[in-house]
């Protein structure tokens, strides 16, 4: 158990670099709240365009079809679809610059 | 007049480099400067595109960046009650 032979997973496997398989509290937290930013900052330009009567085809694009922070299920908001992964469902911490980008959408039924 | 007041909070190192395009259209260069941009149709289809990287508020007043100097400043610790030159 211990000393230099104990069973690791770095010393069995070499490189040990791998995220864990579900988030954690503190980052579904994070994740809200930049979720909630996002949403607070479609609202705000589309309160500054309709003032001036104008609107944009991203604009109601987005509002059509994304669904806001309060509106996903939990299931969407911490896991994203892949068919590669048993169940189809991964975490979203999982997807590359994964807090730079939007991710809200799955296909449906999955 | 209504202004958008932009400010780049990540950056895109590592985006797509339309994402860093974006960016440049918008005068964005580095993390925490601000912008104004007048409220129109083609500043909305900037700020949506890269909305996950910014801070946008709706202002009246464009700040310049004295204005925006002076108001970062933290307060001094002191106050000046009277100056010699007025005894």
């Amino acid at each position: 158990m211990f000393g230099p032979f104990r069973p690791t997973f770095s010393l069995f496997g070499g490189l040990l670099w791998k995220r864990p398989w579900r988030m954690s509290r503190p980052q579904k937290y994070r994740l809200r709240q930049r979720l909630r930013r996002v949403d607070s900052i479609v609202a705000t330009v589309d309160a500054a365009l309709s003032k001036k009567g104008l609107t944009t085809r991203s604009l109601e694009r987005w509002k059509a079809e994304m669904p806001t922070e309060e509106e996903m299920r939990p299931k969407d908001k911490y896991t994203m679809f892949d068919r590669k992964v048993k169940g189809y469902r991964k975490g979203v911490h999982k997807l590359p610059k994964w807090t730079r980008i939007s991710q809200r959408l799955n296909p449906p039924g999955y | 007049m209504a202004y958008f007041r932009i400010t780049l909070l990540r950056s895109a190192i590592g985006l797509p480099r339309r994402t860093n395009g974006v960016l440049q259209a918008l005068g964005l260069r580095r993390r925490m400067q601000t912008v104004y941009h007048p409220v129109s149709r083609d500043i909305a289809g900037f700020i949506l595109h890269v909305k996950e990287l910014l801070d946008v508020q709706e202002v009246e007043e464009k700040l310049s960046k004295s204005e925006l100097h002076e108001l970062r400043k933290p307060q001094p610790g002191y106050w000046v009650e009277k100056r010699t030159s007025e005894r």
